[in-house]
C-alpha cells in the first residue's frame, strides 16, 4: 500500500479527477473532503461492505419467506 | 423474450417492462436489467427479478408501510442515472431479506426508481438508517387477534 504523509488542507489526487483533501485532524479522527466525478460513488467502506453482504443475502429470499411481510397471513403461530 | 427463473418459472417479458439499473446493485453489479413482478399472495410485496440471472430476485416493499416517518436524504448526484425531471417521479422501495432473527428491511440502501423512464439505482442514505431493520410481524399479529 502506498503511504503518504499529509497535513491539514493538503490533498492527494487519484487519476486526474479524484481529489482527497485532509479537512481536519482531531485526536484519532480525520475528516476528509472528496471531490470526484458523479459517476464515481464514494462510501464509507464498512457501510458499503455491509450493504454488499445484505444484497447478496436478500437475493436468496424465497416467496415463502416473504409471506411474513404480510401481517394478515404470515404470522407464526400465536403464543 | 422468455427468461427462466428459479422462483417464478418461465416468464415472458416485453422490452418496455424492463427496468435498467445502469450501475447494477451494490454487490450485484452484474445485474442491470430487471423486471418488476407483483406477489399474488401479498399485494404489498413486489419482486424485482433479474433478467440476466434467473436465480436472483429481490423482495421489495414500500418503506412507509413499516416505518411511517421514513425519510431519505441523498446527494443529488447519486440520482443522476435516473434522468429525473422532477423528484416526484421517483419511487422509493426497500429490499427485504431473511436473516437469523427473521425478516429485515434494508432502510439504509433503498432502491430509487424512475417509473416513467424505466430506470433505477440503489442509493446509500445519508441518514443513519439500519441496514437490517427487523420487522416485528408477530407483535402486529397478536394485536390484531387480541
Amino acid at each position: 500500500m502506498l503511504v503518504l504523509s499529509r497535513q491539514r488542507d493538503e490533498s492527494i489526487i487519484i487519476g486526474d479527477n479524484v481529489v482527497i483533501t485532509v479537512v481536519d485532524v482531531r485526536g484519532d479522527k480525520v475528516k476528509l473532503g472528496i471531490d470526484a466525478p458523479k459517476e464515481i460513488s464514494v462510501h464509507r467502506r464498512e457501510v458499503y461492505e455491509a450493504i454488499q453482504r445484505e444484497n447478496r443475502q436478500a437475493a436468496l429470499l424465497k416467496p415463502d419467506d416473504a409471506r411474513l411481510l404480510d401481517p394478515g397471513t404470515g404470522s407464526p403461530e400465536p403464543q | 423474450m422468455n427468461i427462466i427463473t428459479t422462483r417464478f418459472g418461465i416468464l415472458t417479458i416485453q422490452p418496455q417492462d424492463e427496468l435498467l439499473f445502469e450501475q447494477g446493485l451494490i454487490g450485484l453489479e452484474d445485474c442491470q436489467r430487471w423486471i418488476v413482478l407483483t406477489d399474488s399472495k401479498n399485494p404489498g410485496l413486489g419482486w424485482l427479478q433479474s433478467i440476466e440471472q434467473g436465480h436472483i430476485a429481490l423482495g421489495v416493499v414500500s418503506p412507509r408501510r413499516f416505518v411511517l416517518d421514513y425519510q431519505l436524504h441523498v446527494e443529488r448526484d447519486d440520482l443522476h442515472s435516473l434522468n429525473l425531471t422532477t423528484i416526484r417521479d421517483a419511487e422509493v422501495v426497500v429490499v427485504a431479506s431473511r436473516n437469523e432473527t427473521g425478516l429485515t428491511l434494508n432502510l439504509r440502501a433503498p432502491l430509487v426508481i424512475n417509473v416513467e423512464k424505466r430506470r433505477g439505482c440503489q442509493v446509500v442514505a445519508k441518514d443513519a438508517h439500519p441496514i437490517q431493520f427487523a420487522i416485528n410481524t408477530p407483535t402486529v399479529s397478536l394485536k390484531r387477534t387480541a
